[in-house]
């Protein structure tokens, strides 16, 4: 056993050694680990009450000030407590979201890659289906259908959301089982559920995180667009920050205060995961490991 | 889903235009043309609107817009007053009543219609029977002739109508009279487009074209019986966009602007061209407390919340609700919070303020001690419970996707219920399922609605009767709160036969009394009535009433008839350019506006910079 774990641990060296020479890749994880950080401890150092409008003790669309580092919006909340706040909803939507998306995508990929014939080309229609259909479209019909809150935004983009994750893993599990372990193992009397959970699965499995931090990005996106369309989680995020500047044209009164920080943030934490899924991409994805 | 397309179209802003549905860009194109046309030296008014016709047909037409313009092409039996908004005569030059109040003898104008041929009562007989007898023509005003007996034209000069009830609101007919000449030869009225143009009518404009979902134009009739209007024709354009139209009529695309929302209406301050029209309005905005949902057999439908039946957990709730800072925050002032119920301010006969003890304060420790006394205990998450049950008072606030003033609105109403242990959910859905939830299948705790009242308030308060309260099949009756009270039904028919109108009006009071103190609604404020107009168009209008009222969208024909115009200049030389030549040369002005506008911003922040320089 002291020999598994000393291996994996030489592998995490490895891998560790391979991402550090991901420059933007450390960056990426710089930028997130501050983020994270900062939504962990918006609840410990800040009053949520200064997000109900009824509790606003500010101006309406006040500048930056000493009281307000980011100013206020329309009904005199403080940007900066909204952004902090938004930060919580935007990252959770984006991290569920994305793992729900890994999670349908994953098990529709090696399903279909693993069990040939009429299966697979079911489940590969089906994802060609998703793959096809305006997944922006599709997701906020969803949410206006479900109705508002959290879990339904959550769902809306996961279930739009899986079908590339689901075509690469397909064909990763069809190279995967093409190798002669696989079938030997499968001589030596290994069922479909040993072949898939033992060595599909763990070799997959690099992609899978590789794409699924890919995803976090794509989902935070679009759960900025979503609420910028009118389907919000109900709270502050920073979709529904940037939808409020635009209600309450902030831009034709010169409110950059209210437009920027939710944007910037966005492309920020965007940029930062695409940053990170490029680096593990490059370090684990054996197509383009050693190319980079 | 215009708010959405605006928003969609923000978003998009770097696609290009060949991106957009064809036949919104033929709608833009077609627009274009009736805005770039040359004027010829008449004295056009171009009005915009943020809605397009539905139907030229009167008997099918249900929008402001098309009844609207059908009130300019038609006459009624009678208007508003231009003053005081009562009953006055307009086709109907007097009127009479007979004692058992059930027959009403009508004196009709003797005038022409457009084609020269004489208005006569058969004509008016005719309209009424129509709609009393082809289900198709009910579409529109079905509901105003239910109580008819019959209608007769004794005479060509003489109308008389037998109702089975007697009927107060007699004289507030909606209903444009068309000629009979014209429209018997029409086989089914129900599917009938009526896009014959000129069109035949007896108002003081008549439609002579109409584009779908891009313009209607109409021009003066000469023959009106009140002395032709002052300007030569009245263009309608329609726009898709509030934020368009706006632009429109600052860039002089269209000169006048009605019904806009607070902040297109603030966009239009500092132009000097343009006056800001801000007066009260006929509109009244309220929230539906569902108070124990029924058909109108009386058995329970829906999911509503059951602490809501407790009128005074709806009391508490109205004690909760701060007005004057839903004014300020939501509305930007431009709203006046409601201390009454359902007829707006405006209406200054039937409006009815709560004073002294019936006036309901923004009290929440009152509020409190209202639920505290009646039962509803606090739980330790600042939750009330049902007294009788362990049931939470945890309800939804129903309001419509894309509407930025009821989101505000929805999350003050979260923090003030809050206060007060009830924990508010904001449910948001599209209008057609807005209006299955809180019409007909009742799946609601609170919602917001509200209602455009008319001079004769009576059809607004017919929404609370019980029988408006949908059948057990789930079809919609038209309730606005699924109220059913033995009270409001007995001041309802009380005033549905007091031809005296001061006894008439005490009666509503009363029932507004009784909406306000039952709360199954809580009117939040009347929002004000928000307009532009181009001064260096428009020299003149008067709005009905002629004492701050209202300019696009009131009731009766005044604003548009009082319209005054300069002539346009002289018609230029490309006057015979067809209709795709106009639109590439709108198209190319268009593009070489912008890129002038470019060019001007880029000089202006240069001269700015050099200006900061000294």
């Amino acid at each position: 056993m002291s020999e598994t774990a000393a291996r994996r641990r030489r592998a995490l060296m490895r891998f560790w050694r391979d991402y550090r020479a991901q420059r933007a890749g450390l960056y990426g994880a710089a930028i997130l680990a501050v983020f994270v950080l900062l939504a962990l401890v918006t609840p410990l150092v800040t009053d949520p009450s200064g997000l109900d409008v009824t509790k606003a003790t500010g101006p309406k669309m006040a500048p930056p000030s000493a009281q307000f580092p980011l100013g206020t919006d329309e009904s005199g909340r403080s940007i900066l407590l909204m952004i902090l706040w938004g930060s919580r909803v935007s990252l959770l939507i984006g991290f569920l979201a994305a793992l729900l998306s890994m999670v349908i995508g994953t098990v529709t990929g090696i399903t279909a890659g693993h069990f040939r014939g009429w299966s697979s080309a079911v489940l590969m229609r089906i994802t060609d289906w998703f793959l096809v259909l305006p997944s922006l479209v599709l997701a906020l019909v969803l949410a206006a259908i479900l109705g508002g809150g959290t879990s339904t935004i959550i769902l809306a983009i996961g279930v739009t959301s899986w079908a590339a994750t689901a075509r690469l893993i397909r064909a990763q599990t069809l190279a995967v089982e093409a190798r002669p372990y696989v079938e030997r193992s499968r001589v030596l009397g290994a069922g479909h559920w040993h072949v898939m959970t033992r060595h599909v699965l763990p070799n997959v499995a690099p992609l899978v995180l590789a794409n699924t931090t890919l995803t976090v990005a794509g989902a935070i996106v679009t759960e900025s667009t979503l609420a910028f369309l009118g389907a919000d989680a109900g709270q502050a995020s920073w979709g529904s920050m940037l939808r409020g500047s635009y209600d309450w044209g902030a831009v034709t009164s010169g409110a950059w205060w209210y437009v920027l920080p939710p944007g910037l943030c966005i492309v920020a934490v965007v940029l930062a995961f695409t940053f990170c899924g490029r680096a593990l991409e490059a370090v684990l994805n054996p197509r383009l490991r050693g190319v980079a | 889903m215009t708010r959405l397309g605006g928003r969609l179209a923000a978003l998009g802003l770097a696609l290009s235009l060949a991106a957009f549905p064809a036949t919104a860009a033929q709608a833009g194109q077609a627009r274009a043309q009736a805005v770039q046309e040359p004027a010829e030296g008449k004295r056009i008014v171009r009005l915009g609107a943020i809605q397009a016709i539905d139907s030229m047909n009167p008997f099918l037409a249900v929008r402001v817009i098309s009844t609207s313009v059908h009130r300019w092409m038609y006459a009624y039996l009678t208007t508003p007053d231009s003053k005081t908004l009562q009953p006055s005569p307009d086709l109907a030059e007097s009127w009479q009543t007979s004692d058992d109040k059930l027959t009403w003898t009508f004196k009709i104008r003797d005038t022409k219609w457009s084609d020269g041929t004489p208005v006569t009562a058969q004509d008016a007989a005719w309209t009424l029977n129509k709609i009393m007898t082809d289900d198709g023509a009910k579409t529109a005003n079905g509901p105003a002739v239910e109580n008819f007996e019959s209608v007769t034209a004794s005479d060509d000069r003489t109308l008389v109508i037998k109702t089975k009830q007697p009927q107060a609101s007699m004289l507030e007919l909606p209903i444009p009279i068309v000629p009979k000449h014209v429209w018997e030869k029409v086989p089914d009225v129900g599917t009938y487009e009526a896009e014959q143009y000129p069109a035949v009518g007896d108002g003081p404009y008549i439609a002579v074209e109409h584009k779908k979902n891009a313009y209607v134009k109409l021009k003066a009739n000469p023959a009106y019986w009140r002395g032709a209007p002052k300007i030569d024709e009245l263009h309608v354009i329609f726009y898709e966009n509030p934020e368009a139209a706006n632009v429109g009529l600052k860039k002089g695309d269209i000169d006048w602007i009605g019904r806009l929302a607070g902040p297109q209406f603030q966009a239009l301050a500092g132009d000097p061209n343009i006056v800001q029209w801000n007066t009260q309005g006929r509109r009244a905005s309220y929230l539906q407390l569902n108070p124990g949902a029924a058909t109108a057999d009386g058995e329970a439908i829906g999911d509503g919340h059951p602490a809501l039946k407790d009128v005074k957990v709806r009391q508490a709730i109205h004690h909760a609700i701060d007005k004057k800072a839903l004014v300020d925050q939501v509305q930007n002032g431009l709203a006046v919070p409601a201390d009454g119920s359902i007829v707006p301010p405006m209406y200054k006969d039937f409006f009815w303020q709560a004073e002294g003890d019936t006036r309901v304060s923004f009290d929440p420790a009152r509020a409190n001690k209202i639920l505290d006394d009646a039962g509803y205990k606090k739980g330790a998450d600042g939750i009330r419970t049902m007294p009788d049950g362990d049931r939470k008072l945890e309800m939804r606030f129903s309001i419509h996707t894309e509407d930025p003033i009821e989101d505000k609105l929805a999350q003050f109403l979260t923090g003030w219920l809050k206060d007060i242990g009830i924990q508010l959910t904001t449910r948001k859905l599209d209008s057609n399922k807005f209006t299955e939830e809180t019409g007909s299948t009742a799946l609601y705790d609170i919602a917001i609605s509200g209602w455009s009242v008319n001079p004769d308030p009576e059809e607004v308060f017919a929404t609370h009767l019980c029988s408006r309260r949908p059948t057990a099949a789930g079809e919609g009756g038209g309730t606005e709160s699924f109220y059913c009270n033995e009270e409001y039904e007995k001041l309802y028919r009380q005033q549905l036969a007091e031809l005296d109108r001061p006894k008439r009006i005490a009666l509503m009071k009363q029932m507004q009394e009784k909406l306000y103190t039952d709360a199954p609604i809580i009117a939040v404020y009347y929002p004000n009535n928000l307009e532009g107009y181009r001064k260096d168009r428009i020299t003149s209008i008067t709005p009905i009433p002629e004492d701050k009222g209202i300019l696009y969208g009131g009731s009766g024909y005044w604003p548009v008839y009082s319209l005054q115009a300069p002539a346009g200049p002289a018609p230029s030389d490309d006057g015979g350019a067809g209709p795709f030549t106009t639109a590439v040369v709108a198209t190319a002005a268009g593009v070489v506006v912008v890129f002038g506008l470019g060019l001007v911003l880029m000089a202006r922040l240069r001269r700015k910079g050099d200006d900061d320089r000294e």
